[in-house]
């Protein structure tokens, strides 16, 4: 199987290819062209990862472009990672297409929605079978195509075209670093095959400054991707694009590519104690820097965009912390759980017609099946004990106090704190209560979509029972004696557990207590309109930063060069015209039309060639 | 099998269809069109035909062909083959690709012609003739030929665009005839010199003699040689600050014209620059790597930020191409083969890229009559295949990988980042810019409203879908598989590398 596992991205490449051709024939057949072709990939990833249970890695590739003495070469691998990945794009692809099927119905441009779907599929599939760092950056581009794609689906909307725009802009920023680092480091070790790179740098080729520089190089682009501070506000607007794609791209698979690419390339990290350290801070502070936020946003999808955000730097921090196991970990469930949040919170979207959480309210009992999904997702989030999110959450922690950062270790725990109470927060907002809006025909969502939630459901509680405290089947599998990735598991004090258990508790009691009994006034911490109520619903005023700073500066240089443009550049054509007009000025007066002045000068012509013809003895 | 004359045949095939339309009675619209069209095709069916024998692992030398022509008689070395300007024709890898290029985009243009209002007689001679210079400055041998065919190019440029252009015609006209005039004459003077002292204009001899102590030109000469040699190519190039001229150019001719002057004419720059600069005067280059790179990165983000406050979409691809030729300047001042190979494909990919962009333009102004991005909006409304094709253009044109942009700025820093590492990452920046100001002018011209009302405005039909279609698949089979372009390069490659030393 393993062999033939290139064949899995071309499916829903394929898709892609039929909708873009014929989608305009097929209509709403194009839903099954689609769901078709990601279930054949689902069901072959999962014939590939048994099978890696087993096997060995596998690992091809062939000469793609060849520059001199330089073989560039194009393939894919299927190791521990990889497989992993493989299935869990897949499946939730799979689970998205099914879902679309209703969430999308009616649209006009339901076939392109599809065909995007399908590109999007494609470019992430292939993105985690790389077994290059060339070849991750490519598809790592087409995957950003994809999301930019859809993001602005709707691109008669403003927003989406603005959001569209400046996911592509701010994750391009971080693909210049990773292009930069990945160079470097190509002249470095004159490969881009992670093989030869991590070969290279254990034999101690490359120098310490180098591998810094690098990796943190290549994390930049990680950052761009997996929306981590500073460069993460475009990830929140991207909730301008249809919400299934939210559930797909902007909150299980590309995003976590950031946190795939710094695990992929683990062993360069784990050969800089700088370059893990920038990582596990930039992780923690984007952790409690996202949650805050999410705090008071009140647009359901937001909620949950500045949750992804925060749950991502968990991720990084777990990676920082040489918690590879931890991150990975992490990446899977979240994974689960949140594309069954926003898969539920499309379906409540789909009965309300609305964002805003301030208008909902009293959903449970109209939607007897989203509901209690949307709770399991927001338990698993909030790292109750039992759910997926409770273990994964709990080796990040534990990784990130072995790892000897008590500080980012405290962030994190204030950050486990916020994602209970907001995740709480929405629930109760949405859920309970009384409607604060009439709502009118509000019913549950079909079978299409209700599926694929369920399945998510049923995931978010047991995915975390393959690494608990009491087996480390996942970790023992993806390290597999490799050293360079660590431990299978890193042992911690009971005290973590108990500790992450209690904030999570706490955050849903406050949560409780204020928006479901109303026994403490919402505004008890900050009287509304307070600094900083105002400074958190603006984001901490980030995007207005960016536009003050970096756009305007974009701005002046582009003027300052204009102004060159117009008056230097432009003078310095005037000159040359006004030299050209001055010559054939001149030109023009030589021809006075008087025969006797051509006569003169063609015999003073003669006579001086004459002269010269003696001097040089007829060489001439 | 004598294939002597087959260049010959190429580059004056056109030629046939010149005399077809000058007996046609010059009211015959259709006709005409179709016949202009028809007159391109030899050449390409030739040009592909090279391109199939070097396929087949056959030499590209068996094309070659060298006739006397003129012999200054009398002088010392005249048997010797010194003192001679022969007719002599050639391809190497690197010159069969670009005269491939050539063939398509002339047959794609003379499809784009359709948007020609007027003339068409006198416009589809012209074009043809055009063809003939483009052709012939590809695949002549020696440098006295080169400087007719490029002559060749200008007239007709000339009049194809002071003529059949937009409102500001007659100036861009006489703009590009002084500044490629002035381009010439300096080229000129450089032939003249390096013949009156070698006493040959063949390429490749020279490119020999200049590595033999005895030949009597001292290395200030050269760096002399090969700064006029910087101006003259430059101009066409362009290089900042030389490029005014292009700008109205690209603004006021007609789209068939642009598809041409962006997508072939602009390259004889950097045909130019890397045949007769780098592959005659290796060492003098050598000590001006750092020049050319500086200067790269500026065209690179100067035409960027410019880019980015044009109102007119025409004019954010004027800046665009400044920027892309920064790209060739940056892989050649790199003097690697990863650098060399970047700008020879940075050359073919910008001249599909650039030829579906202007075309796509054209499309849309024959639709809209207007190119101002403030008047349109929400175009993939009502065109949604053209903002299809005018985004994927876009997004080939930032070099998105898949697409042929992305394999040639790829190489060309990849080639820059072994040499000059500090001069590259500022050159980066460039990347980040042209991802801005074209996702801005495309999104702005496709995406949200209308700022007019284009109801009724019909999309791509009929042989609209040819030249955008052919681009596109050319586009996306060098993203794929770039060995199409690289396999027949690494013979010119390893020539210029040998020269360089190393």
């Amino acid at each position: 199987m393993m062999e033939n596992a290139w064949i899995i991205p071309l499916f829903p490449l394929l898709s892609f290819l039929i909708l873009l051709l014929f989608g305009k024939r097929l209509k709403d057949a194009s839903a099954y062209v689609g769901i078709l072709l990601t279930l054949a990939s689902l069901v072959y990833s999962l014939l590939v990862l048994f099978e890696r249970f087993t096997e060995p890695t596998f690992k091809t590739s062939t000469e793609w472009l060849r520059i001199g003495d330089i073989s560039l070469t194009a393939g894919f691998e299927v190791n521990q990672l990889n497989a992993l990945m493989l299935v869990i794009v897949s499946l939730v692809s799979f689970l998205v297409h099914t879902y679309s099927k209703g969430y999308m119905h009616g649209d006009e441009r339901f076939p392109v929605f599809y065909a995007y779907l399908g590109l999007f599929t494609f470019a992430m599939l292939g993105l985690v079978i790389s077994p290059n760092l060339l070849q991750t950056y490519i598809f790592w581009e087409l995957v950003g195509v994809g999301s930019f794609l859809l993001i602005g689906f709707y691109f008669y909307k403003e927003e989406a075209k603005a959001a569209a725009k400046k996911a592509f802009i701010m994750t391009r920023i971080g693909d210049v670093g990773l292009l930069i680092g990945m160079i470097l480091l190509f002249w470095e070790t004159k490969s881009f095959e992670y093989s030869e790179i991590f070969e290279a740098v254990e034999a101690g080729a490359v120098s310490t400054t180098m591998i810094t520089l690098t990796a943190i190089l290549i994390f930049i682009g990680a950052v761009g991707k997996s929306g981590q501070f500073p460069l993460h506000t475009w990830l929140p607007d991207a909730m301008e694009g249809p919400t299934p794609v939210s559930a797909l791209i902007h909150a299980a698979t590309m995003v976590a590519a950031g946190v795939y690419l710094v695990a992929a390339l683990f062993p360069l990290f784990a050969a800089s104690e700088t370059a893990l350290l920038t990582i596990a801070i930039i992780g923690a502070f984007t952790a409690i820097f996202a949650a805050s936020i999410g705090l008071v946003q009140t647009d359901i999808k937001r909620v949950l965009a500045y949750s992804t955000v925060s749950q991502l730097g968990y991720m990084m921090l777990a990676l920082g912390s040489a918690g590879y196991v931890a991150g990975v970990f992490h990446l899977m469930t979240h994974a689960f759980f949140k594309a069954l949040l926003f898969l539920a919170a499309g379906s409540v979207i789909h009965a309300v017609h609305t964002q805003n959480i301030e208008e909902m309210g009293g959903l449970w009992k109209k939607l007897k099946l989203t509901a209690p999904l949307f709770l399991i997702g927001t338990l698993a989030i909030s790292g109750v004990p039992l759910f997926s999110g409770f273990f994964s959450k709990d080796e990040i922690l534990i990784a990130a106090w072995e790892g000897g950062h008590p500080v980012l270790f405290l962030l994190a725990l204030a950050a486990a704190f916020m994602t209970a109470f907001y995740m709480f927060r929405l629930f109760f907002m949405v859920f309970t209560g009384e409607a604060r809006t009439p709502m009118k025909n509000v019913h549950e969502s079909p079978s299409m979509m209700t599926f694929p939630m369920i399945v998510l459901g049923v995931l978010a509680i047991i995915a975390g029972y393959v690494q608990t405290p009491l087996n480390h089947n996942l970790g023992d599998w993806l390290v597999d004696g490799n050293e360079a990735l660590g431990h299978s598991h890193i042992e911690g004090p009971i005290w973590i557990m108990i500790a992450a258990t209690v904030v999570s508790l706490a955050g849903i009691y406050l949560a409780y207590m204020i928006y479901y009994k109303r026994s403490i006034a919402r505004n008890w911490l900050s009287g509304s309109g307070d600094t900083l109520h105002t400074i958190l619903t603006n984001k901490y005023y980030i995007d207005e930063f960016y536009q003050m700073s970096v756009v305007a500066i974009t701005k002046g240089i582009s003027y300052f060069l204009r102004f060159i443009d117009v008056f230097l550049v432009e003078g310095i054509m005037k000159g040359v015209a006004g030299i050209v007009q001055g010559l054939g000025a001149a030109g023009s007066k030589l021809q006075t039309g008087q025969t006797q002045t051509y006569v003169t000068v063609a015999f003073v012509g003669m006579a001086l060639l004459a002269v010269i013809f003696v001097l040089t003895g007829g060489y001439l | 099998m004598d294939l002597s004359f087959v260049l010959s045949l190429l580059v004056f095939s056109p030629l046939l269809g010149i005399i077809v339309l000058a007996f046609m009675p010059k009211t015959e619209e259709k006709t005409i069109k179709i016949v202009g069209f028809l007159a391109t095709l030899p050449a390409l069916v030739i040009a592909i035909g090279l391109y199939l024998h070097y396929l087949a692992g056959k030499a590209l030398s068996d094309f070659s062909v060298a006739k006397d022509w003129i012999t200054f008689g009398g002088l010392q070395g005249a048997e010797a083959g010194f003192w001679k300007v022969n007719y002599e024709l050639g391809v190497s890898g690197f010159s069969m690709l670009l005269v491939l290029l050539t063939a398509v985009v002339a047959t794609l243009a003379a499809i784009a012609s359709i948007y020609i209002k007027k003339e068409w007689k006198g416009y589809f001679m012209l074009f043809l003739l055009l063809e003939i210079g483009m052709l012939g400055v590809f695949t002549a041998e020696n440098l006295v030929l080169f400087f007719l065919f490029f002559e060749i190019t200008l007239i007709p440029t000339f009049f194809l665009i002071g003529k059949w252009g937009y409102f500001e015609k007659e100036k861009a006209a006489y703009s590009f005839l002084i500044y490629n005039g002035l381009g010439s004459a300096v080229l000129l003077i450089v032939i003249m010199i390096l013949f009156a002292k070698t006493g040959t204009t063949n390429i490749e001899m020279l490119t020999q003699m200049m590595n033999d102590p005895n030949v009597p030109l001292s290395g200030d000469l050269k760096l002399g040689l090969l700064i006029a040699l910087l101006i003259a190519f430059g101009v066409k190039l362009p290089i900042f600050p030389l490029h005014s001229w292009m700008l109205r150019v690209h603004v006021q001719a007609p789209p068939s014209i642009v598809m041409i002057h962006s997508g072939i004419l602009l390259k004889i720059g950097a045909y130019g620059l890397i045949r007769f600069g780098m592959g005659i005067f290796p060492e003098q280059f050598e000590t001006l790597a750092v020049l050319l790179a500086i200067l790269g990165v500026i065209n690179l983000l100067y035409g960027a930020f410019l880019a980015f406050i044009q109102t007119d979409f025409k004019m954010v691809l004027a800046y665009s191409s400044i920027s892309h030729m920064g790209i060739v300047l940056i892989g050649l001042a790199a003097m690697n083969e990863a650098g060399v190979q970047g700008a020879i494909f940075q050359v073919v990919s910008h001249g599909l890229i650039s030829a579906l962009l202007f075309f796509l333009v054209g499309a849309f102004y024959e639709r809209t009559d207007t190119s101002l991005m403030e008047n349109l909006g929400g175009m993939a409304k009502g065109m949604p295949i053209a903002s299809g094709f005018l985004l994927a253009g876009a997004l080939a044109s930032l070099g998105l990988p898949g697409m042929s942009g992305f394999v040639s700025e790829f190489m060309a820093f990849l080639g820059l980042f072994e040499e000059m590492p500090w001069i590259a990452a500022v050159g980066c920046i460039g990347i980040i810019m042209t991802a801005v100001y074209l996702l801005r002018a495309v999104l702005g011209i496709t995406y949200g409203q209308s700022h007019r009302d284009f109801t009724g405005v019909l999309d791509l039909k009929g042989v609209e879908f040819v030249p955008v279609v052919v681009l596109m698949a050319l586009i996306i089979l060098i993203g794929v598989i770039p060995s199409v372009l690289s396999s027949p390069l690494q013979a010119t490659l390893e020539t210029i590398m040998l020269g360089l030393g190393g």
